[in-house]
């Protein structure tokens, strides 16, 4: 037997042998590793992760504190001053703001007379831009050139577009990674439908933007794949220095024995 | 590098929330115009006034200043010491 294998009894140990959480000297990476990142990105994102990785090992190699195997932390006191914390912050905050600030209150509204201006409120701007898609609804020469329905029939069934792709997303992928850079694609994909979003929102406003109207639609379609690709690339990119097994060894949820 | 952080994002946010405040006092004629929190102040009444108006200037430089102090000035000056001591 080794001395790697031995177990002593007098050295303080964590549950199972194997932490979990120190990396195995045959996990610190090698001074040829280290020098293979040396690009822009990969080798920022492989120092940073590297210094926490370092960081966490010294901590945890100077400390006597012994890994149990605890799951969680206890509701009372941890969670509870954690979380009073927190709800103290946010009433202060509202009752400063309240105090300071008070809003004027409007004249109620007239039900009699409709605004100039119509709009949703403002999480809904992307639903409301759907409607102003009449430009996209095609002429078929099948009809002679007409259209197969209405504008605003077009406008509505692109929502259930929309709503069924998203609904869709989690059944393909399980969200199984704990940052965005370890699934560059999905990411790409979550950021198309967030810039898509905003894009639309800002077409539903589009008499109150400062901007062509036709660029403005052209634009709606055009940054979403942009802003996807460059996401995708960032990505890629940093993945060239990221650690996968440091990660892990954060998340894993050890059984108790 | 996170305490210059925080440092930069506590001047930024405290001094933007006391400077928000005083400008929704003097600089705001009406919360339902177009110009809100940046509209000239008025004349001070009072000396009261006149030090809120005084202080909205002073918040709002704190939070620009104190923040591009810590986040890009430090920093800056940091890199540049390293790099001249380490050639």
């Amino acid at each position: 037997m080794t001395d790697d294998t031995t177990n002593t009894d007098d050295e303080p140990r964590t549950d199972g042998g194997g932490t979990g959480i120190v990396a195995p000297d045959d996990e610190t990476p090698t001074w040829r590793e280290r020098k293979e990142r040396t690009e822009g990105l990969s080798r920022l994102t492989y120092e940073y992760f590297e210094r926490a990785r370092s960081e966490d090992e010294s901590l945890r190699r100077e400390s006597d504190y012994v890994e149990r195997d605890v799951l969680a932390f206890p509701t009372w006191p941890h969670e509870t001053v954690r979380n009073l914390a927190l709800t103290s912050f946010f009433v202060g905050m509202i009752i400063f703001l309240s105090a300071t600030l008070p809003p004027h209150i409007g004249n109620p509204a007239n039900p009699n007379s409709t605004p100039a201006i119509i709009l949703p409120d403002w999480y809904l701007y992307w639903s409301f831009g759907l409607l102003k898609l009449g430009p996209l609804n095609p002429e078929l020469a099948i009809l002679g050139g007409q259209k197969l329905m209405a504008d605003r029939t077009y406008g509505v069934l692109t929502n259930g577009v929309v709503v069924g792709a998203i609904a869709i997303v989690p059944f393909i992928n399980k969200g199984s990674a704990r940052r965005p850079v370890e699934q560059p694609f999905w990411a790409a994909v979550g950021m198309f439908g967030v810039t898509l979003a905003f894009t639309l929102s800002m077409l539903s406003v589009k008499n109150l933007m400062p901007m062509n109207v036709d660029l403005l639609f052209d634009l709606t379609f055009l940054v979403p794949p942009i802003v996807a690709a460059i996401t995708y690339a960032v990505l890629k990119t940093m993945r060239e220095g990221y650690m996968y097994d440091l990660n892990r060894r954060y998340y894993r949820l050890r059984p108790p024995k | 590098m996170a305490d210059e952080f925080i440092k930069g994002l506590g001047l930024f946010c405290g001094a933007g929330l006391a400077w928000m405040v005083l400008a929704g006092w003097y600089r705001t004629p009406s919360f339902e115009s177009p110009k809100q929190l940046i509209a000239a102040p008025p004349e001070p009444n009072s000396v009261f006034d006149a030090i809120g108006i005084f202080l909205n200037d002073v918040f709002f430089w704190t939070a620009i200043i104190g923040a591009l102090t810590f986040w890009v000035l430090i920093p800056a000056v940091n890199q540049v010491r390293e790099s001249s001591s380490s050639a």
